[in-house]
């Protein structure tokens, strides 16, 4: 058996120190009748040989998206990721290691932390992070549980805009309590129908929650959202890509209260959807809801520099029913790996990074404008992904792939509206000669 | 060196050379985005790759780990996390395909998680998993949740939770989430379930109790059978969670036991890395009566092709964007096959066998409240040593001098002075040795040089932390000094 140490030899010595003649003494307090009388009907243990050929195989059944063109975005992008980032995360240190409650054996793990809240701070404009929540979906969740802890207020308006599995998401962890979520449908141009909220906004709102750039890739005005909010006293909230917070307005200059979304385009693998990571970010005010750990920086007794978990009386815990959020576990190596990205990167590469997606994006749209049978329903303003419609989308998509080109996410799926429409990404790995491929194919299979 | 912060170095020359543009055109943002939602400036340091790489390099370097530490942190099952996981999870064909692939792209994902599903089930008993939620804690409510809608279903009135004294934080946390009162039901004085007062208690509107088995002083509840039937009785559920299987692998299963619903912590029991506190995974398994329940989507077989079936009933719905922590999952789903039927039993008897023995050795100079044979931990208290001057915490910071890293510190609640040790399974009896050695010699410095003890650590990086301070005046993030 591989990964026991203790020799049969061993064994028996310790259990003569224990005073038992066989370890089926130490299981006298298991009622026989719950007892398995037979060995679990599993396979026997393989060597590290045959499993990593068996795993190997299975891997082999998944087509890695780098051989494909693919146009594939809708919450999980493909970006380039330095090599630095995972050697840094492999180390044992930082991968062996658990969540630093004992600080003075934990230092780096902490100092890292505190480096990655800075960098969503420095990136959202906000006061204060917090170390990681699980994914974009769950971070949007816990951000409006914290705005109805904060008002007070038990109605939810959401944009229908925010991705759609954050959104059921959001209802799901809403779902045992007695609050109500308003969806809100955009105006035909995709943007947020500021019209209706300010319309139908009622004191009894304690949050509006919406994306930007939104799923339909729009980037919102969050601004005139929050504004719009703020006199109802609802507090906003705004789920939001990092990476495009490279060259968009950080949103706590917008005024919005809480930012949330996923980190993975900050230097996060695919991995099938997760893991990545949560983000959360807020102003000062808002700390003591916050939900999950937090790092501080102190001292130690002798007055030097020192980190630790702080402000842990919101944790479950401490607080047990009472807490802020049940989280216990984040995705701290996934944090930690957005602080060594951001590093590796730093403000030039992280500005070059985000332009090259918004121009080979732009591109792509260009061209596709052109092509006769394709209506681009909503105007540019967007970051790294756009709306376009064709005939018999579904078909296209399918006949792309037959191209091995991915053209993008199907939103007829989780929009019924907009059934015949594809929403396509442009990273800034894509090639201008793989763009121009897929619109020459298109043209192609249009043509028939 | 590098006592600085990342914000700190010195800056390199700006650089954007990891990818190299693509020649379309330099299209400006303001060219369609109003200038009014644009950035002025993005003030992230620029820094050079060999800074960066000794910077974080130097970090991990300040770090107990089980790669380089013993580690015996109970409820956290620190086992050795073997390396052909973490070489099978970065395979490209798992880590670098996209959630929204096509079906037939994705064929060996889903059969992995298919049929990790089906090992799991044997392991447990219960019919069908979940893979959705990313933690324990996330389990926790996901399987919660569904106790919920069941009981709505069924249109009854249910407004508590039922859990013991001695349960982990997130039982209550997360009852409260789902909306329900809890009640805390104490231990009796053998450290179990006191079954009359249970009785007591328990009454129509009780949902579910939540029950870790062992419970967090390791031991057994052996009366886990009368607990069902109270609570099933009453048209109550029972909630297992595994935080603690580790004990019982290959030797009960939950469903025997008579849960109805449990979540696994991938990440204790089956081996996969803790990365500073995550990511893991909370795999939640369901017995017949919840079956309709589970979050979409699960994965089922049709003709030999693998899909994604959203078409379940009664679907609490989503807790997570995707899948899961996909990768996570081949790591355990690697753990377990390498292990099999035998592997999972001798787990299961190291574990034991393990924390026996440092409670056998070090129980005349530590109390053991719960004196009980133990499961996978043993709790000691203190109160002796606190009363000589030296608290739990004193002891804990001590150990770190010894190159060991402190067990779980007063947890559970009801033990004074808690000192909460999980060896697992994977150390050796050397390293037991060496651990009952250094507990021994630290009660002695208790005796001889209390000070040492109460100044401890006195050989890592920084010396014990200002825990109040830092939770008086907050400094949450780096702030350039004077702006």
């Amino acid at each position: 058996m591989p990964y026991i140490l203790n020799t049969n030899e061993e064994i028996k010595q310790m259990l003569k120190a224990i005073g038992v003649d066989s370890v089926e003494e130490l299981y006298s307090a298991l009622p026989p009748e719950i007892k398995l009388k037979e060995s679990l009907n599993l396979p026997s243990g393989l060597s590290e040989f045959d499993v990593k050929k068996k795993v190997t195989a299975l891997s082999e059944r998944n087509k890695p998206l780098e051989k494909y063109n693919s146009f594939l975005g809708a919450g999980c992008y493909d970006h380039y990721i330095p090599a630095a980032v995972s050697f840094i995360l492999s180390r044992s240190q930082f991968l062996t290691a658990y969540t630093p409650y004992q600080s003075e054996c934990s230092q780096g793990i902490l100092q890292a932390i505190y480096e990655y809240q800075s960098y969503i701070c420095l990136l959202t404009g906000m006061d204060v992070s917090n170390a990681s929540l699980f994914d974009g979906a769950s971070a949007l969740a816990e951000a409006v549980l914290m705005t109805l802890r904060i008002s007070r207020k038990k109605r939810v308006v959401i944009s229908s805009t925010i991705h759609p599995e954050y959104k059921e998401t959001l209802k799901t962890y809403l779902s045992g309590f007695d609050f109500m979520i308003e969806e809100f449908v955009p105006k035909s141009d995709g943007f947020f129908d500021l019209e209706k909220l300010r319309d139908t906004l009622r004191n009894d709102v304690g949050c509006v929650a919406f994306q930007s750039p939104n799923f339909l890739g729009l980037i919102e005005d969050a601004e005139k959202l929050s504004e719009l909010a703020k006199k109802v006293q609802a507090l906003t909230v705004m789920v939001t890509n990092p990476l495009s917070l490279a060259i968009l307005k950080d949103p706590a200059r917008s005024g919005v209260d809480i930012v949330c979304g996923d980190g993975q385009p900050l230097g996060g693998s695919l991995n099938f959807g997760g893991p990545s990571l949560g983000f959360i970010a807020t102003k000062n005010e808002n700390t003591r809801q916050m939900p999950g750990r937090i790092v501080g920086k102190t001292e130690d007794k002798k007055g030097d520099i020192a980190y630790c978990l702080t402000l842990q009386t919101r944790e479950q815990h401490i607080r047990r029913e009472k807490a802020t959020s049940n989280i216990c576990s984040n995705q701290s190596l996934n944090a930690i790996g957005a602080a060594v990205y951001l590093s590796l990167i730093g403000s030039e590469g992280l500005k070059e990074v985000a332009l090259n997606s918004f121009r080979n994006t732009q591109y792509l749209y260009q061209r596709l404008k052109e092509v006769r049978g394709v209506k681009i329903p909503f105007e540019p303003r967007f970051f790294n992904e756009f709306v376009w419609e064709v005939e018999n989308a579904p078909k296209i998509m399918n006949a792309f792939y037959d191209k091995n080109i991915i053209a993008g996410y199907f939103l007829g799926e989780s929009f019924p509206q907009y059934k015949n429409s594809i929403l396509s990404c442009c990273t800034e790995k894509k090639k201008k000669s793989e763009i121009d491929e897929m619109v020459f194919s298109l043209a192609e299979v249009l043509r028939g | 060196m590098d006592k600085e912060n990342i914000f700190e170095k010195r800056e390199s020359a700006p650089k954007a050379d990891y990818v190299a543009a693509t020649g379309v055109p330099l299209k400006k943002p303001s060219d369609v985005i109003p200038q009014k939602l644009l950035r002025a400036q993005l003030p992230l340091p620029n820094l050079g790759e060999l800074d960066v790489v000794r910077h974080y390099s130097h970090l991990a370097q300040l770090n107990f780990s089980v790669d380089t530490h013993f580690y015996p942190l109970g409820s956290c099952t620190m086992k050795y996390n073997p390396k052909i996981n973490e070489s099978m999870a970065r395979l490209e064909g798992f880590s670098a395909i996209h959630p929204y692939q096509s079906q037939d792209a994705i064929q060996g994902a889903l059969e992995l998680i298919y049929d990790f599903e089906q090992l799991l089930c044997e392991v447990t008993g219960m019919k069908r998993f979940t893979f959705q939620p990313s933690s324990g804690a996330q389990g926790e409510l996901a399987g919660m949740l569904m106790i919920r809608k069941y009981h709505e279903i069924k249109k009854r009135k249910k407004t508590k939770v039922i859990i013991p004294d001695s349960a982990h934080g997130t039982n209550p946390a997360t009852a409260s989430m789902c909306g329900y009162q809890t009640i805390v039901i104490e231990s009796d004085s053998g450290g179990l379930v006191d079954i009359d007062k249970l009785k007591k208690v328990v009454d129509d509107e009780v949902a579910a109790i939540m029950l870790t088995n062992p419970n967090t002083l390791g031991l057994f509840e052996e009366r886990i059978l009368e607990i069902k039937d109270i609570i099933h009785n009453k048209g109550g559920l029972l909630y297992y969670d595994g935080a603690n299987l580790n004990p019982l692998l290959g030797i009960t299963k939950p469903s025997l036991m008579g849960f109805d619903v449990i979540h696994l912590n991938l990440h204790k029991t089956f081996s996969t890395p803790h990365g500073c506190g995550g990511p893991g995974a909370g795999a939640v398994g369901v017995g017949e009566i919840l079956e309709d329940f589970l979050p979409v989507p699960v994965v089922n077989k049709k003709n030999k092709s693998y899909y994604f079936d959203y078409a379940i009933k009664r679907s609490i719905g989503r807790l997570k964007s995707f899948y899961g922590n996909f990768t996570v999952l081949v790591r355990a789903y690697t753990y377990l096959l390498r292990l099999g039927k035998e592997g999972l039993l001798q787990t299961a008897h190291n574990a034991v066998i393990n924390a026996n023995y440092i409670k056998e050795k070090l129980k005349d100079y530590y109390e053991v409240p719960y004196p009980k044979t133990c499961m996978h931990e043993v709790v000691f208290s203190c109160t002796s040593q606190k009363e000589k001057g030296a608290a739990a915490l004193d002891i804990a910071k001590r150990l770190i001098d010894y190159g060991i890293h402190p067990p779980t510190m007063y947890f559970p609640l009801i033990v004074k002075e808690a000192l909460m040790v999980e060896p697992t399974e994977t150390e050796s009896k050397d390293t037991l040795d060496y651990f009952i050695k250094v507990m021994k010699e630290i009660d002695k410095e208790i005796d001889n040089d209390l000070e040492k003890v109460k100044d401890a650590p006195h050989t890592t990086p920084v010396k014990r932390v200002d825990e109040v301070k830092a939770a008086r005046s907050p400094n949450l993030k780096w702030e350039r000094t004077g702006v």
